[in-house]
């Protein structure tokens, strides 16, 4: 085996990690517009599957702009409209890391939709909730006067009780501080959209 | 030993995962499904093969001392390459494998081929080498993909082969089972249960 100088040692490391650097810098810069493009995408995916479309990452964009309206609350929270409806975002910690969904509410403020995605829980037991089996346990809960809380052995009766996943308790807490969170953050929201569309029913019955 | 044998034998008497059991995380982690089963086949094909290459022109000038670092920061780069790449033109696949894809750095058979093969012979032999076990553990993937896709989801690459059939229809359930890690675990066991009592010389 040869020997080699520590000097030599030293330059070799050097070298060797400034042409690594290079070339993923390079690679990382160019492909980063398609990556970008993909992660908005995946939102408006994720966005539309709350109101029951299934769109692919490629005809996303095309039914996002045709179904949903990008608007803010007067305290300038984004929200977004779609024919039914108001969709609702929503941000939070799991036990390993953020934790984030969009919940879509009807008329009457209960549940089209939801869908959950996260960023490192453990799959099997707290990355349960990216699974559209524990999504699909919110449709039918109600928005109103109180938000929504997950539970060990939730009765199935109470609109405001969801079913936790077992063995993923941290992160059904975060769920449920994620739920009031929103809750409280858009509660104005609410209150407007309650008042707009009872005056909608007044108006409706007067005309008949 | 000859070129053929260099691809032929990580095929089977030297398979990665069946002889000398590397790389059993991974398979177990990623065969629920056929499709990033065989995504991360190829990835690891991929890497396995230039990073045998570009250590084997290396070979002469990286100092002895250091070389797990260099083989190290030379894995790491060509993972990271893959998993822009598969970000960029594949993301469905690449948010399915998550975090494995940075896992190949540690993928036991990447750095064995690196320390026992690359770091000795010359370039072409190695790329032969990376290919040869690149490809001997993809089989095992894709097999275990199949199976486990198949029985567990009742779909091939989430095609609903068992649906149309209309196997459901006449009572069939799909085995909940096969589409958790453990299962991976008893298949790869299967296989190398059969493979052994096929290769006598192999038993110890």
């Amino acid at each position: 085996m040869k020997n080699f100088s520590n000097r030599y040692m030293l330059l070799y490391a050097l070298g060797l990690a400034a042409i690594v650097a290079l070339v993923l810098t390079i690679v990382s810069v160019s492909l980063k517009p398609l990556q970008t493009r993909n992660q908005q995408a995946e939102t408006k995916q994720m966005i539309l599957k709350t109101i029951g479309i299934e769109a692919t990452l490629e005809d996303a964009d095309k039914l996002y702009s045709e179904r949903i309206e990008e608007a803010k609350t007067n305290a300038g929270l984004p929200y977004y409209n779609y024919d039914n409806g108001i969709i609702i975002p929503l941000n939070g910690n799991g036990l390993w890391g953020p934790i984030w969904g969009y919940i879509a509410l009807g008329k009457d403020l209960s549940v089209v939709g939801a869908v959950f995605d996260h960023k490192g829980e453990t799959p099997g037991l707290g990355g349960e909730i990216a699974t559209d089996n524990f999504a699909q346990r919110f449709i039918g809960k109600e928005w109103i006067d109180q938000p929504i809380v997950l539970k060990k052995n939730a009765d199935k009766g109470n609109t405001h009780e969801v079913d936790a996943i077992s063995g993923g308790t941290m992160t059904s807490n975060g769920v449920t501080e994620m739920l009031a969170k929103a809750f409280e953050e858009y509660s104005e929201l609410f209150e407007s959209w309650e008042n707009s569309q009872a005056i909608a029913e007044l108006t409706k019955e007067e005309q008949q | 030993m000859k070129n053929t044998d260099l691809i032929k034998l990580p095929f089977s008497k030297n398979n990665p995962i069946l002889v000398q059991v590397l790389g059993i995380c991974s398979c177990l982690a990623v065969t629920a499904q056929l499709k990033p089963a065989v995504v991360m086949a190829l990835s690891v094909t991929v890497v396995v093969v230039l990073a045998n290459v570009i250590i084997s022109l290396l070979r002469n000038t990286i100092p002895p001392r250091i070389r797990i670092i260099v083989q190290l920061v030379v894995v790491s780069t060509l993972v990271v390459l893959v998993d822009q790449v598969l970000k960029a033109y594949m993301y469905d696949v690449s948010k399915q494998l998550s975090v494995f894809v940075g896992l190949i750095i540690t993928n036991c058979i990447v750095m064995g081929r690196l320390e026992a093969f690359a770091m000795v012979q010359k370039p072409w032999a190695s790329f032969l080498d990376g290919l040869g076990n690149g490809l001997g553990y993809s089989v095992i993937l894709i097999v275990l993909g199949f199976v486990r896709e198949l029985f567990g989801s009742g779909t091939l690459w989430g095609y609903p082969v068992l649906e149309k059939l209309g196997l459901y229809n006449i009572g069939y359930e799909n085995n909940g089972l096969m589409i958790m890690p453990p299962m991976a675990l008893i298949l790869v066991g299967i296989i190398i249960w059969i493979h052994r009592s096929r290769n006598k010389e192999l038993c110890e």
